[in-house]
């Protein structure tokens, strides 16, 4: 591979205790008692399609089903609404992940911006048959949200990869 | 340009496991299945139990920061707004304490009409406090958490007060959080009673009606309504005590095209931002206590009661046969005081007997104090 300097970095191994761990993070923002707002961003929807995409072999529809299956149980939401959400996110980040990388961040997060949107669809429309209540339509701000939110998690939960292989006095991290 | 990375583990070549097609199937189908479970079946109750019961230490972790704030907020009120709330508080006890006392003269006088009148004695309902933790973040139904479940004796079904009206129903009991879904939630709906006519009806929740709401279903164009009549439980559905306010109506839409009215109402509890509520045990579940009237098998517990009261009944008759009927009413108190008080200790030791006859039981007397009210204007 020619190595171009600035132009391309070659990662750290991952540790699969920080994935473990940023998914954990994510479902315990999304279970912060805020009270019912129809445009709040799902976090860990956004995480799992992150390591969807970055570490396929790693995280599976089967862990994406179990998260969904909590963030019900915590909403008192139908039980499977998120879970099939997640299943379907899960398994449109595996079918992107070869291409997507391939682009620019502000790209990625375009060609994100559907499955965020297919995900929220997935929820209303299960709820609006189930006989829920319509929630507005700020529920359209969620998946935007989630989409500006793309380039800020790569930055961020690809930071301690990014770390110098061989830490020195000069990049002690 | 993908990011390279200094991983050196190979990427297993064969051993791939199901493809992601055949993942999504399993899991959507997996999914699809627990959906219709749960809404048409009520089938997940103990997924619901075990998954909740696991994930509380994290909803535990990720309620300590807002309490937090909301608590560190509280810190920094201002003096004025303590005053004012005390005094606040001071003029409604003030308010309550005539009325309190009025309410023990008139408990005493409503048990004895009741004798008179042969009714069944009204039951107190048992109460719990509550702190409300949060309300649930789905945005498609409305429903709160409170801090008391299954450890605390909270059964799924308890109606749900505030200090100004019903506010809900239990509808999930986990460990240690109870669920309880608000009256303006669409798939909750009260019996109620208008509080001038003593008209019956049920009331529906339609969170969609002006921010939060509910709706009188079913009541005819000519229907006797007025806005700002009182709506109260009627007691008819052995859940809620009789006689709690539940909403207050806001607006009648009669319209020419429709035999029905459409009727919106204001709740009374406060249903965004409540603090603390009681909850009740479900009347239904209560014990009952044993009609003046004899005759029903079920109601009397223990044979003694049985015998007691048997023995009464023959010298109550034997009187009213052998004495004047004008002589009856003054008779009556002193015979069925002492069958008042006597089952009292009895029933609360009694099963739970079938909540048919206890449903039905505050209907006449609700009906026949209220219609002579309801007919006069």
């Amino acid at each position: 591979m020619i190595m171009r300097p600035g132009q391309q970095q070659l990662l750290l191994p991952l540790n699969p205790g920080f994935m473990w761990a940023s998914l954990f993070v994510a479902m315990l923002l999304n279970m912060l008692p805020l009270g019912r707002i129809a445009w709040m961003p799902d976090l860990l929807a956004l995480v799992i399609v992150f390591w969807g995409v970055h570490q396929p072999a790693r995280v599976s529809i089967g862990i994406a089903f179990m998260f969904g299956l909590a963030m019900d149980v915590q909403q008192s939401a139908l039980l499977g609404q998120h879970a099939l959400s997640y299943t379907t996110l899960g398994f449109m980040a595996t079918m992107i992940h070869r291409r997507l990388l391939w682009y620019p961040l502000f790209s990625q997060a375009l060609q994100v911006l559907p499955l965020f949107a297919l995900s929220h669809l997935i929820e209303l429309g299960l709820r609006l048959i189930g006989g829920g209540v319509f929630p507005g339509w700020s529920v359209l701000l969620a998946p935007l949200i989630e989409t500006a939110l793309w380039p800020f998690a790569t930055i961020l939960l690809l930071a301690p990869q990014r770390r110098a292989p061989e830490p020195d006095a000069n990049r002690p991290l | 340009m993908p990011l390279g990375t200094l991983d050196r583990t190979a990427p297993p070549l064969f051993n791939q496991g199901p493809s992601a097609l055949s993942k999504l199937i399993l899991f959507s189908a997996l999914a699809i299945f627990l959906m219709v479970a749960d809404a048409r079946f009520h089938l997940v109750q103990p997924i619901r139990s075990v998954v909740g019961t696991v994930l509380y230490p994290v909803q535990w972790l990720a309620l300590k920061p807002v309490q937090m704030v909301l608590g560190g907020s509280k810190y920094f009120d201002d003096l004025q707004t303590a005053q004012r709330r005390e005094e606040e508080a001071r003029k409604a006890l003030a308010s309550q304490a005539e009325r309190a006392s009025q309410a023990d003269a008139m408990a005493q006088d409503n048990a004895r009409l009741r004798a008179l009148l042969e009714l069944r004695q009204t039951t107190l309902t048992p109460g719990r406090a509550a702190e409300v933790l949060y309300d649930a973040a789905d945005p498609y139904s409305r429903k709160i958490i409170i801090d008391q479940g299954q450890t605390q004796g909270i059964v799924p079904g308890s109606p749900v007060i505030d200090a100004d009206g019903v506010l809900g129903q239990v509808t999930l009991v986990n460990a240690f959080t109870s669920e309880v879904t608000l009256v303006i939630d669409r798939d909750l709906s009260i019996p109620v009673q208008n509080t001038r006519t003593g008209a019956r009806s049920v009331a529906f929740g339609d969170a969609t009606a002006h921010g939060a709401g509910m709706e009188l279903r079913f009541m005819g164009a000519n229907a006797d309504l007025r806005e700002g009549d009182l709506l109260a439980t009627s007691g008819v559905d052995g859940v809620y005590p009789a006689g709690v306010p539940v909403a207050r109506i806001d607006r009648i839409e009669r319209r020419a095209d429709s035999a029905f009215a459409r009727i919106y109402c204001m709740p009374l509890a406060t249903v965004s931002g409540a603090r603390y509520v009681l909850v009740l045990a479900p009347v239904g579940q209560q014990a009952l206590r044993p009609a003046p009237l004899s005759g029903d098998p079920l109601a009397v517990s223990k044979k003694k009661e049985k015998d007691k009261e048997k023995s009464d009944k023959a010298k109550g008759k034997g009187k009213g046969k052998a004495e004047k009927p004008t002589d009856k009413p003054s008779d009556k108190p002193a015979d069925k005081a002492p069958e008042a008080a006597a089952p009292k200790p009895a029933t609360q030791a009694a099963p739970q007997k079938p909540g048919a006859q206890q449903q039905s039981a505050p209907k006449p007397g609700a009906a026949a104090a209220n219609k002579p009210e309801g007919r006069s204007p």
